[in-house]
């Protein structure tokens, strides 16, 4: 560990230092808003130390951690979402009587997994940086453990990211048995001179890894968890499952898979289409089938991930570009649909029916009209950020031909425009209907007016999605100068 | 490309499979199978057992034990920086400070949070105080 080492890695050191000075201030004085500022706090200092970080060397702190621009890129895009998961837990966890300052130092500890994830380029940090994610995920999710729903989330989260850990380690073990090293780079340097996949330990260990990772970004037929999970957990956690735990996955896959050429090994490449047009058709399908808005984006991230293999598929400095910013449309948009969730869930119960939606622009304008930002950007529609997202999947498709991919995607957000529209629809008609209708509208009666921090967030949160569909060459400048190097 | 090495991968893997069949095969075969007045009872040193075996146990020893393996845990690792405590110079020394140091700060959270207490009255005395907290804090939410 030399200084230059320790720089490099200082956003995750803020975190780490936040998580324990965040336990040492809960055992002396609890409040809430005290370990949620703080940990804001701790979350904007990790970000403000990326400047420093950016200038660092590309290859810092060699062989466990590849601390560059994409990674640098990636950790702000993830201190961004978990600063939105922090207020938007505060709010939330406001309406619950019991110990709510712990779950700041899950939170912090599992951000500090998704930090590690983003820099790991060796498969010890990988392995380590999934679970430290997953082992905070798993109290997250049964946090509100008076619900029977949430423990059983928990519980099923547990054993989900149990066998998935068995997938990966036996998996890292076989690649590591035949190859005899477990850095990224010297896997590349050692399959770029040979053919491909040469033998059955390799194949079976790449295979697992890529099944690991894939239960972690629930793709087809890695997804039955999702839907579960999401409906489960708190709201603000689910936005977490939905973003910050897959993002990081996502950044592990693309430098992982970055040593494999499509060329020499096209058994892989095949293998992530049928993936992800499996993923695409199915998440998209059974979204049509749910009355649970938490379910339907579950399955709509199902969905968004088989998007989001097409350019992995396509692979190169375009595939990667495309799909770091689908990434954060798709972070902007999910936040602001689970933040909405979130805000509007009772200490009893989630408000996740669709039911429940019913009339919301006529009792509640701010959040309804939020919500229809988010759910028209995850539908693609133009002027939103979901939109230019979709244009730069499509054009790294068509780039590497992908046309079999592309057909699949058009043709499954075709029928994903049904299920969100319905939720926009519902939201948007009349309340004075039937008696029945009027009352369950009536729980939003006790939520606070919409002028505090969580309105805030979510403002700047849509504004976001708005400038990324309108605007979106800063972003994209930014995106192209880091993912040069695929 | 040959068979070859992979060979002994499959025999490792026939042995798995065999040797968990085995162990519930064997066992179901060769075990016996009475039932009488007393096969069911504890057999402790040909003393007749008394009471039953079902024990309350105070989670306070649940919580100790908890706690003695957490820490029990740690010390593997400070075993494991002590004997190469000359490759790692002092680099090694100030990471293992780190590490002590979030050790100590768990400690003094599990303390604070009453882990630690032993006797029924200490536990009371801070079960009422985080009580008393909490209705006050609650009390001042509604009030704003």
């Amino acid at each position: 560990m030399t200084p230059s080492d320790l720089q490099a890695l200082l956003p995750h050191i803020v975190v780490a230092a936040t998580a324990v000075a965040v336990m040492l201030v809960i055992s002396f004085y609890r409040n809430q808003t005290v370990s949620a500022v703080l940990t804001v706090a701790g979350l904007f200092a990790a970000a403000a130390c990326l400047p420093f970080v950016w200038s660092a060397e590309a290859d810092a702190v060699p062989p466990l951690f590849r601390v560059d621009p994409f990674g640098c890129f990636h950790i702000g895009l993830l201190l961004t979402a978990s600063v939105a998961v922090t207020v938007f837990s505060h709010s939330y966890l406001e309406k619950y009587r019991m110990e709510r300052g712990e779950f700041y130092i899950l939170l912090l500890l599992s951000v500090l997994g998704a930090l590690v994830l983003t820099v790991a380029d060796h498969f010890i940090s990988f392995f380590l940086g999934l679970e430290l994610l997953s082992v905070s995920l798993y109290v997250m999710v049964a946090y509100i453990f008076t619900k029977k729903r949430a423990v059983e989330a928990g519980v099923k989260y547990l054993f989900l990211a149990a066998a998935t850990s068995a997938f990966l380690l036996f998996g890292m073990a076989l690649i590591y048995a035949e190859l005899g090293t477990m850095a990224f780079p010297e896997i590349a340097a050692e399959l770029g001179g040979g053919d491909g996949l040469r033998s059955p330990y390799l194949l079976a260990g790449t295979v697992l890894v890529v099944a690991g990772a894939g239960f972690k970004l629930s793709v087809v037929p890695f997804h039955m968890w999702t839907p579960d999970i999401y409906q489960g957990a708190p709201a603000p956690v689910t936005a977490f499952l939905a973003t910050v735990s897959k993002a990081c996955v996502v950044v592990v896959l693309l430098r992982f898979l970055a040593a494999f050429d499509s060329d020499a090994v096209p058994g892989l490449y095949l293998a992530l289409t049928v993936v992800a047009c499996a993923s695409m058709l199915t998440g998209n399908l059974l979204a049509l089938l749910q009355d649970n808005i938490k379910r339907i984006l579950a399955y709509s991230s199902i969905a968004h991930f088989g998007y989001l293999l097409v350019a992995f598929v396509a692979g190169g400095p375009a595939g990667a570009m495309a799909a770091t910013f689908y990434l954060v449309t798709y972070f902007a948009a999910t936040l602001v649909a689970f933040g909405v969730v979130a805000y509007l869930s009772p200490s009893d119960r989630e408000a996740d029916t669709v039911a429940d939606y019913r009339g919301l622009f006529w009792s509640r304008p701010g959040p309804a009209a939020l919500l229809s930002l988010a759910l028209f950007s995850l539908v693609g529609l133009p002027l939103t950020g979901g939109f230019m997202g979709k244009f730069f999947l499509v054009g790294a498709g068509a780039e590497a031909r992908l046309w079999t991919l592309l057909l699949v995607l058009a043709v499954s957000s075709a029928i994903s425009i049904y299920y969100y529209l319905r939720v926009v629809v519902a939201m948007y008609s009349s309340i004075e209907d039937t008696p029945q209708t009027r009352e369950l509208s009536e729980p939003f009666a006790a939520t606070p007016p919409y002028g505090n921090t969580v309105g805030a967030v979510q403002a700047l949160l849509a504004l976001g999605l708005l400038v990324l569909g309108l605007y979106p060459q800063p972003v994209l400048a930014m995106i192209q100068s880091v993912t040069r190097t695929f | 490309m040959s068979a070859a090495p992979y060979w002994p991968f499959l025999v490792y893997t026939a042995m798995v499979f065999i040797l968990v069949a085995g162990m519930v095969i064997v066992s179901s075969l060769l075990g016996t199978r009475h039932r009488q007045r007393v096969t069911g009872e504890a057999y402790e040193s040909g003393m007749p057992p008394t009471g039953s075996a079902r024990l309350r146990l105070s989670i306070k020893f649940f919580l100790i034990a908890i706690l003695f393996v957490i820490f029990d845990l740690e010390l593997v690792f400070i075993f494991a920086w002590a004997i190469s405590i000359h490759e790692l110079g002092w680099p090694g020394f100030w990471g293992m400070l780190v590490f002590v140091f979030i050790l100590a700060a768990a400690l003094v959270y599990e303390w604070r949070m009453g882990s630690l207490d032993w006797t029924e009255r200490a536990i009371e005395r801070r079960l009422g105080e985080r009580r008393e907290a909490m209705a006050k804090r609650w009390k001042e939410a509604e009030e704003a």
